[in-house]
């Protein structure tokens, strides 16, 4: 125990002091105004389904893979959905590897309360024969650097590999037309997944006493920061998930004020998601065509 | 009569190399190293005070951590880190930071073939950036044996699975020597003839296997100039700030 606490990452009382300080004036230590998100960049990796996103310091990798299981009965045609996230100890000194935390759980399930159970992903089409075979999407999010505020950027991972998931295309057949048959990539393109909308989280901190607010904390903030609320909104404008657990005491015209940040920034997201995940299916069209010729070329 | 290789390389030739540091911030050393499409991050943490259980507390302790791309670890993971631990065991000064443990955690981020040779040189490359003390680098190379006993090098993911066996090897970086040629001589000459690490998959011959570490030695010798020149920049720019 002694170890652990001597290895454990700690701010001194000057830094939260300077921080707390300088909040009170309206001024944050990366020099952003209060309602602004940090720099959002977006990458594919080489394969569908795999993305990494950079949200200033922080970094969350988002990997989206699937395979065919029995279905639970009670939902016999329905695929399922599920998020795994780890705190890797690459990303902070003092997480762990093991069992994952109170808090990798709690993001897990913010995450997957906003993305699932707000029905973004169209589960029904992932049934493959009602009461038999079913696809199931698993992904895992993987945090590399933890800057402050993960839920956001692993949310924001989440959706980009959802929206360049591919899953195998598969038909039915044998005699009785109960056999599944799964066709490989090459013989017949994989089929992305029907995402109703992209629910995007925001979180906001509040500093204690002076009801200040600020959008996208940073690590060095969410050491100071009194309590912290989670908003999962979609492009509609309507509210998916919000997750304030416990903390100081927020007005409620502050949370209202907070949803209508977030509805905007939520907005600014997901049409940023839209256009990179454009940007990737243009690039893989090409690429298909490339390879392709490559492929005729080899034959002759 | 050469070997056909899918992507049109000729055996000898490695996949295009691209290595980077200090990509994150949290971490005290970070790498990420790519060989083709496999690609894989690493980051260093330590010297930390203590060392765990049944390790030798008089010694720095190193402690890796092998994360798969998706899924639990297993068994195979498992592997890994241990092999991983021991080799980097081997290239670290371990009585400088007595009573402290060095993590190692490597982030498999696309796996497309030679996949624990590319971690070794990610995890070599983190622990430069985390500023680990060190005896030497360590690179690493993974030699394939075809049916018809040609060896190829750096093989994909495809052509490993094709192969009748693949040997990963790590050897100790080709010495440049700054002292005058006649002093050094014998000592480098001596590291040069080194081995740390051999993993080997599949049945082979004796003359096959070192038939592989030929081939796998002398590819070494580029990989370990790609090194050098990646690290080199810093430890001058390093350098002048401190003076």
């Amino acid at each position: 125990m002694e170890q652990r606490l001597a290895n454990a990452w700690h701010m001194t009382v000057n830094e939260k002091k300077f921080i707390e300080a300088a909040l009170l004036l309206g001024l944050r230590n990366d020099g952003r105004n209060l309602y602004d998100y940090r720099k959002l960049t977006i990458k594919f990796g080489r394969e569908d389904g795999s993305s990494e996103v950079q949200l200033g310091q922080t970094r969350v990798m988002g990997f989206a893979t699937c395979k065919l299981v029995q279905p639970y009965r009670d939902r016999p045609n329905e695929g399922t959905i599920s998020i795994f996230t780890e705190f890797s100890p690459m990303a902070d000194p003092s997480f762990e590897s093991g069992r994952p935390g109170e808090s990798a759980v709690e993001l897990g399930r913010v995450i997957d309360r906003g993305l699932r159970e707000s029905r973004a992903v169209d589960v029904e089409s992932l049934c493959v024969l009602a009461g038999r075979f079913i696809w199931a999407v698993r992904i895992d999010l993987h945090i590399l650097d933890n800057g402050g505020n993960l839920v956001d950027a692993a949310n924001i991972a989440a959706l980009a590999a959802l929206s360049t998931f591919r899953r195998p295309e598969c038909s039915l057949g044998g005699e009785d037309n109960q056999e599944v048959i799964v066709h490989p990539p090459e013989a017949r393109e994989p089929l992305p997944l029907t995402l109703h909308h992209l629910p995007i989280a925001v979180t906001f901190a509040f500093l204690s006493e002076e009801s200040i607010v600020i959008l996208d904390p940073t690590h060095l903030e969410e050491a100071v920061m009194g309590g912290r609320m989670t908003a999962t909104l979609n492009t509609n404008g309507s509210i998916c998930s919000i997750q304030k657990a416990g903390g100081d005491g927020i007005p409620q015209s502050v949370i209202m004020q907070c949803i209508r940040i977030a509805a905007s920034k939520a907005a600014d997201i997901s049409s940023k998601i839209k256009d990179v995940v454009e940007a990737y299916n243009n690039e893989r069209s090409l690429r298909k065509i490339k390879r392709h010729h490559v492929g005729v070329a080899a034959k002759q | 009569m050469e070997i056909d290789r899918t992507d049109g390389r000729s055996p000898n030739q490695l996949r295009p190399l691209a290595c980077s540091r200090g990509i994150l911030h949290r971490s005290h050393g970070s790498a990420s190293w790519s060989q083709g499409d496999t690609r894989v991050i690493a980051a260093v943490y330590g010297p930390k005070a203590g060392t765990k259980k049944n390790e030798n507390p008089e010694r720095a302790c190193l402690e890796v951590i092998w994360k798969p791309k998706t899924g639990q670890s297993g068994k195979e993971e498992k592997e890994y880190e241990t092999i991983l631990k021991r080799t980097l065991q081997s290239i670290c000064i371990l009585t400088i930071n007595p009573n402290t443990t060095t993590s190692i955690i490597i982030q498999v981020v696309h796996d497309d073939g030679s996949l624990l040779p590319c971690a070794v040189n990610a995890a070599c490359v983190a622990l430069v950036d985390a500023g680990i003390p060190l005896k030497h680098l360590a690179v690493s190379i993974c030699c394939c044996l075809a049916t018809c006993g040609h060896v190829i090098l750096d093989p994909t993911k495809l052509e490993e699975e094709k192969m009748k066996a693949f040997a990963y090897l790590v050897f100790p970086n080709s010495i440049n020597s700054i002292l005058p040629e006649g002093s050094s001589h014998t000592k480098s000459k001596q590291l040069e003839d080194g081995l740390v690490t051999s993993v080997t998959h599949g049945g082979m011959s004796v003359e096959d296997y070192f038939h592989c570490l030929d081939r796998g030695r002398a590819a070494t010798a580029r990989l370990s100039d790609f090194l050098r020149k990646n690290l080199q920049p810093q430890v001058l720019g390093e350098g002048s700030k401190a003076g």
